[in-house]
């Protein structure tokens, strides 16, 4: 109980950065999180949140790989090829059909976690709080 | 066998030897030297001639045979004509076995090549099949995210604050629909994968009877809740190599198809297993109302529902049993139901208990965090 309620109050004012071209959800996320009282910061795109994570430190990084043009996995891609994906801790999240190798796979390559969407937001919750005291 | 060729020539070689024979025979017999001598020189030129013949003809008739049987052969291997109109021959027989050889080839070739496309086009269909699968999966769950976010918001009082009851309620009726929209969107797409072969089986080794109390424990609370038995059935423990998880998603089905049927109060469901063999059985069955003849064999088709009016008490997209009988059957097993009007019924199916799966390709994860 007591690890949870620590957990809890690491978690306050943690930086999370969302990239995901879908307003709705960003919204929805930001409304959450904030309420949660954490500050979000959104890119709509993903070469707008690779300038974002190369600009400024964000405690997790939320990714979503399915976008118009430079998705979720160019993201990844660009951060491998300059050493930068281990330095962030990233959660990949999706809707699409992706399979469980494919998940593992990205894991191995660097990425923290991922979630599978529709997301339920305590899951999401509590992977956030895991990811950054990771 | 016999060479055509070879043949030839033994018969003419003993027909000229005969005849030169007859020749001498003639020469040394005759009492008129000059007769004899004509005789002789006839035969000698008569026989020649025959030999000559012989080899003009086993040459002109074998040679083109041997062409055509080459290319046959290579026909049967390339499915293709090869050297058409190449063969020249005088002999009729000849001429004619090597163009209907070479008309039927063509036929053959032209039935490939539309075979070929229709391949090509199924291929193609299965490709858009997949796509489509890929399309219904993100935009369908896309628009739940937002949804499935706000709801969960609206009934945390901390978050957004305290609702009335009326309201409360309305929220609580938009969660269950959109969770049961996302399980529906979830099975569309696991039927779509047992039609292409692409759903996984991920095997290991499993004990039944911790198979069967797992359920057990799952169903125990809407048992008691609806005050009716359930129970495991079974005499010894079997080991068995399956997809644990495939296995009991398809005993759960068919566990709580039972006990949405069996009446409140007097309802009994037994969940079971039998050995036999190389096979393992399971079955599921309870009290209810049966499942009349009619009804049975349409029972494991795609979006059937045996009571469609609109009274009907039980939901369900009608995929539950499609799915089943896909995971079934693509662990190399079977899947059937009995039933008794008004006294029971009992699904039941059989899977080997060292499953050799169909279906391989690597399956798309349908695993949704907010079921863990």
């Amino acid at each position: 109980m007591s690890k949870t309620d620590k957990s809890k109050e690491k978690i306050k004012n943690l930086k999370i950065l969302i990239i995901d071209d879908n307003e709705q959800i960003t919204k929805m996320l930001t409304t959450f999180l904030e309420l949660k009282e954490q500050e979000c910061t959104i890119a709509n795109d993903g070469k707008e949140g690779l300038n974002i994570i190369k600009e400024n430190r964000h405690d997790v990084i939320l990714l979503d790989l399915a976008m118009p043009e430079f998705n979720g996995y160019s993201v990844i891609e660009d951060l491998e090829k300059n050493n930068l994906l281990k330095d962030h801790k990233i959660i990949v999240f999706t809707a699409s059909t992706i399979t469980q190798d494919e998940l593992d796979q990205l894991v191995t390559r660097g990425v923290t976690s991922y979630i599978l969407k529709p997301i339920d937001i305590d899951v999401l919750h509590s992977k956030l709080i895991d990811t950054a005291n990771l | 066998m016999l060479p055509i060729k070879q043949t030839l020539f033994i018969v003419s070689g003993v027909s000229s030897f005969i005849i030169f024979y007859m020749g001498i025979v003639n020469f040394l017999t005759s009492v008129d030297e000059s007769t004899g001598m004509i005789m002789l020189v006839f035969s000698v030129l008569v026989a020649t001639g025959t030999l000559l013949g012989t080899v003009h003809i086993s040459t002109s008739i074998t040679k083109p045979i041997q062409k055509l049987a080459e290319n046959m052969a290579n026909f049967s291997k390339t499915n293709k004509i090869s050297n058409k109109n190449q063969i020249k021959t005088n002999v009729k027989e000849i001429f004619e076995l090597n163009k209907n050889f070479e008309d039927m080839g063509e036929k053959v070739e032209r039935i490939i090549e539309v075979q070929n496309e229709y391949v090509e086009k199924l291929k193609d269909m299965d490709r858009k099949k997949v796509e489509f699968s890929s399309m219904v999966s993100h935009e369908l769950k896309t628009p739940l995210v937002p949804i499935l976010g706000y709801v969960q918001m609206l009934q945390k009082e901390e978050l957004l604050g305290k609702l009335n009851t009326g309201q409360k309620d309305a929220v609580d009726e938009i969660y269950t629909s959109t969770i049961k929209l996302e399980k529906l969107i979830g099975d569309i797409l696991t039927t779509q994968k047992l039609d292409l072969g692409k759903l996984v089986f991920n095997e290991d080794y499993i004990n039944v009877s911790e198979l069967l109390y797992g359920l057990i424990k799952e169903f125990e609370p809407i048992a008691i809740e609806k005050k009716i038995d359930i129970t495991a059935n079974f005499n010894e423990d079997i080991q068995i190599f399956t997809d644990k998880d495939r296995i009991n998603q398809v005993f759960s089905n068919l566990t709580k198809n039972a006990i949405d049927y069996v009446a409140p109060n007097s309802g009994c469901v037994t969940i079971g297993v039998k050995d036999s063999f190389n096979d393992i059985e399971f079955f599921v069955e309870d009290n209810g109302i049966g499942i009349s003849d009619e009804h049975q064999k349409d029972l494991f088709k795609k979006f059937y529902q045996v009571d469609t009016s609109s009274k009907r008490k039980k939901g369900g997209s009608g995929l539950g049993l499609a799915i089943c009988k896909g995971i079934i059957e693509g662990l190399g097993g079977k899947i059937w139901v009995e039933s008794e009007n008004n006294v029971k019924t009992t699904f039941f199916f059989k899977i080997p208990k060292k499953s050799n799966t169909k279906l391989g390709i690597k399956e798309s994860t349908e695993k949704q965090e907010i079921n863990n």
